[in-house]
Order: C-alpha cells, then structure tokens, then sequence
C-alpha cells in the first residue's frame, strides 16, 4: 500500500463501488419480484415462486452487506484524549483542591503552597475523570 | 419442466444472472471470503499506521520539549524504534533466565545510553519517561511491520490460511495498539498508569516513611503494624520505571536473614472479561510479570529462604494496564492497602518481619 493515500478517500471509493452494486442488485430484485407476481397473476405458480425466490435472494443479499458484522469500524484510531485530574490535600488545614493534571504532577509531591494556610500541599491522586459511558 | 421455462427475455435474463451468481459463488466463495478479509486487514494496517507515526511524532515532539537536544533527534529516533533483541537459546534450558536477564540488562543500558544522547538536558525521572515512550513507539512499530508482512504475504500468496492467521487474531490486536497509543499520552505526560497500581500501594503503606535505594532503581522503607515489623519495597519513583524487584527482594531477604516471615507482592493482573476493574484477589506465589526473570529471583530467593509467597492482584484490562489510571484503579489501591493488612494480621504474628513489594511502572508515583 502506498504510504500516501488518505485512509478516508480509500474507504469511501470502496463504500461508493458497494453501494453501486447494492443498486444494481436491488433494482434486479425489483423487476424479479415485478416479474413473479405478474406470473402469479397469470396462475403460473411455479414461475413465480422461481422469480419471488430470486427477488427475495437479492433482497437478503443487500441486508446482509448493510447488517453484516465488521470486526473493524471505519474511522481512523485517533489517540485518545484523556482528562486526567490532580487531587491536592493540605495536611495541615485539610484544604482539598482539585485541579487539571500538569506535567511534572506526581502521586506525593509536595511542593505547592497551600493557598490557605502556610503548609505544603500534596498530591494524593492522580487519576482520568469517570467516563460517560457511550 | 417448466421451472426453467421462462416466458419472456427479461426473465431469462434473470435467470441467467440468478445462475450465473451461483456458479460463480460455488467456485470463488473462498477467493472474495480472502479478499474481503485482506480489505479488514488493509484498513487495520492503516489505522495502525498512523498511530505508529504518531508515536514516532510524539516521541520526538517530547524529547524536544524536555530534553532540548542540540541536534534534531528523528534521526535517532527513527534508529531506536528498529531496535530488536534476541531471545537466548532454550534447547539447554539450563540457566536460560540468567542469560536472558543479562541480555535485558544490556539492552536497558542501551536504551539509558541513548536516551541519554537524544535528551541530554532531561532530569533523570524524564529520562526515564521519554525511555518508556519510545519503547511504546518501538512497540506500535513492531505491531505495524508484523501485521504489514502477513498482509503483503496474504496478497501475494492469496492463500487463505495465511490471510485468515492475522484476520483471526485481528480485534485481539487492535485492543492492544489501541493500549499503546494511551501509553503514548500517560509517558509523555509523566502520568500514573494503570500498571502503577503496586508502587501506588507501596507508597500508601510506607505513608511518607523514609526509603534508601535497595537494588537498582528500587527503593524500601519500614514501618510498624500491629506491632509487626513492615518492608515495603517499589520502584523509584516518579520517572518511569518497573526497578528490579528480583533484586530488591533478593537483597531484603539476604540483609535480614531468618527474620523474614512472609513475602506479598501487589501487582496489577489482566481480568477476564465479565470481572470488574479494580477487583482485589488473594492468592499465593509471586505476583509480577515481564519477561521471567524478576519474578525467577524472587521465587528463588523465597525458596531459599523458606518464606511463604502471597500475593494481591488488582484486576483491570488490556486497555487499562499502559493507559492513564482510571478512578476505579485509584479507588481499588485502597481496597488492596486492607488486603495486605489484612493478610500481615492473618498469616503473621506480633514481632514477625514481613516483606511487602509493590510491583510495576512507578511512573507519575514517588515514595
Ligand atoms: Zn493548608
């Protein structure tokens, strides 16, 4: 593969020749199925049960290619972002603050003022923000 | 019969197709099944590209933030990310461990040499950090050319075997890239991982005592517990790094010989699917993973010594191990803390010395 191509551009030329193909096959279906209930009309059971089995394969076919399972979804794995959060607690006042993580943030460092008395505050967690689940 | 006696051109159109398709099924079903699979293939060896580069394009982003190189490293990033090690030969078992530590010793050193080129002006603990990235870079690079090479075998060959292999095994992969690309974040930021779990417990139970460094990159400290005498072991914090455990309890047992009574190592273990994240096992034997050889130390210094094994496992998943501690994980280092307690009260008794050792990446975690 060529390092060049947009992994988007590529999955859509191929959901453009499946989607052309899904009309071509439905639009078959259609007239097969037009076809069975004309010949039903006319008391040709068996032809009609031939072109109603045609027109119903057709149809099954199109839904399997919209339901079938993909074991991989389309859209380009983008890292994700995390929302991390630092938790400061004071030793010496119990102030508890809490504040977006910044680099340099680790679990028991201790060299940030407290803003309410004179003690050092220290970090006691560091962990992401629960996650609305999807 | 009259079922293949159709009426008009219009049906005997159809039923040409109708057969035509069934035909053609009947002998290329497996060749589109093969192709079909390659497509899935093609489109998970892109996404993995790109996170390939962008582990590369963090790298080198990071080492030009922190390290503030002279000279632009790409280049020796780009070297890095093609580095390999050889596994000793184990057809004469026989002391295969020592061999293979001393082999992952050298290739530590390599790596501390190099980051040590690439961001000379790094506090040790970023070195370490930028070290864990660019093996999380090295790694999503192995996953890409790994998974290039049975695409491109699969495509020339066309052999369904080979293509169904790596087609198989496809969302097992994914899951694990996709815990990489998060290590990408969590090392660059000097974030805690899930990994950090066992250091986090080790640093609640020494509770701001004082360490001294016991083995490479290892620290211990003491503290009292119901009157029993506490050892705990972790990693140096807060640069990345996992330590040498092996090592560590190694030397512990040996400095206070026979007073040893027990031994319980915390790490973070896989869950099954189903488990919660953050459950709490007990168990028995060293809890540690890797590539053997710590835990091979340790096994062989408990035996040596007679202590018994215990052990605490903190269940999360594949996606969690190297990705950013989630609050679960955080909330269970608690549960994990009264497990252990609970485990010195059980198994031991007043006066005895026990050892504790909080194994995995220390990283965004100090003492
Ligand atoms: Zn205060």
């Amino acid at each position: 593969m060529s390092g060049e191509t947009s992994p988007i551009a590529g999955g859509a030329t191929q959901n453009w020749i499946t989607l052309a193909a899904m009309i071509i096959v439905g639009a078959l279906a259609l007239v097969s199925l037009y076809m069975g209930f004309q010949a039903y009309g006319n008391e040709d059971i068996e032809i009609a049960f031939m072109y109603m089995i045609i027109g119903t394969s057709g149809f099954i076919a199109i839904g399997y290619a919209f339901f079938r399972p993909k074991p991989t979804s389309m859209d380009p794995l983008k890292t994700k972002k995390f929302d991390v959060i630092t938790t400061l607690e004071c030793p010496q006042c119990n102030l508890k603050r809490v504040r977006a993580f910044q680099r340099g943030d680790y679990i028991y460092k201790n060299d940030e003022p407290c803003t309410r008395c004179e003690g050092k505050m220290i970090i006691t967690s560091i962990h992401t923000r629960k996650e609305e689940k999807k | 019969m009259s079922l293949l006696q159709p009426d008009n051109e219009i049906g005997m159109i159809l039923q040409t197709l109708f057969s035509f398709a069934f035909i053609v099924y009947l002998f290329y079903a497996q060749r589109i099944q093969a192709m079909t699979m390659l497509r899935q293939i093609e489109m998970t060896l892109r996404k993995i590209k790109g996170l390939r580069d962008e582990g590369k394009t963090t790298a080198i982003e990071t080492i030009n933030e922190i390290g503030k190189p002279e000279r632009d490293p790409t280049p020796m990033v780009e070297r890095f990310m093609e580095h390999f090690m050889l596994e000793p030969v184990s057809m004469d078992p026989a002391g295969v461990v020592g061999k293979l530590g001393s082999i992952l010793n050298v290739r530590e050193f390599t790596f501390e040499k190099e980051v040590e080129v690439m961001a000379p002006n790094a506090e040790p603990s970023e070195r370490n950090n930028i070290e864990n990235l660019l093996e999380a870079s090295l790694a999503l690079n192995i996953f890409y050319k790994v998974i290039r090479h049975y695409y491109l075998l699969g495509k020339k060959t066309m052999n369904i075997y080979i293509i169904m292999q790596i087609h198989m095994i496809l969302p097992l992969i994914l899951q694990q890239i996709e815990a990489y690309s998060s290590a990408l974040t969590a090392f660059r930021e000097g974030m805690p991982i899930g990994d950090s779990v066992g250091p986090i417990v080790a640093a609640k139970l020494l509770n701001g005592a004082e360490t001294r460094e016991v083995a490479k990159e290892m620290v211990a400290g003491e503290i009292e517990y119901e009157g029993r005498r506490v050892i705990i072991a972790k990693a140096k914090g807060p640069g990345g790094s996992v330590g040498k455990p092996g090592d560590a309890v190694t030397n512990l047992l040996n400095e206070n010989k026979g007073k040893v009574s027990m031994l319980i190592t915390v790490d973070a273990a896989g869950k099954l699917e189903g488990e919660q994240v953050g459950d709490i096992a007990e168990g028995v034997g060293a809890a540690i993973g890797g590539p053997g050889v710590e835990k091979y130390k340790i096994e062989q210094a408990a035996m040596e010594h007679e202590i018994p094994m215990y052990a605490v496992a903190i269940k999360q998943g594949m996606e969690h191990v190297v990705a950013p501690l989630v609050e679960p994980l955080f909330e269970a280092t608690d549960k994990a803390v009264s497990s252990v307690k609970g485990l010195i009260l059980d198994y031991s008794k007043e006066g005895d010395t026990i050892l504790v050792a909080g194994i995995g990446n220390t990283v965004g975690v100090a003492q």
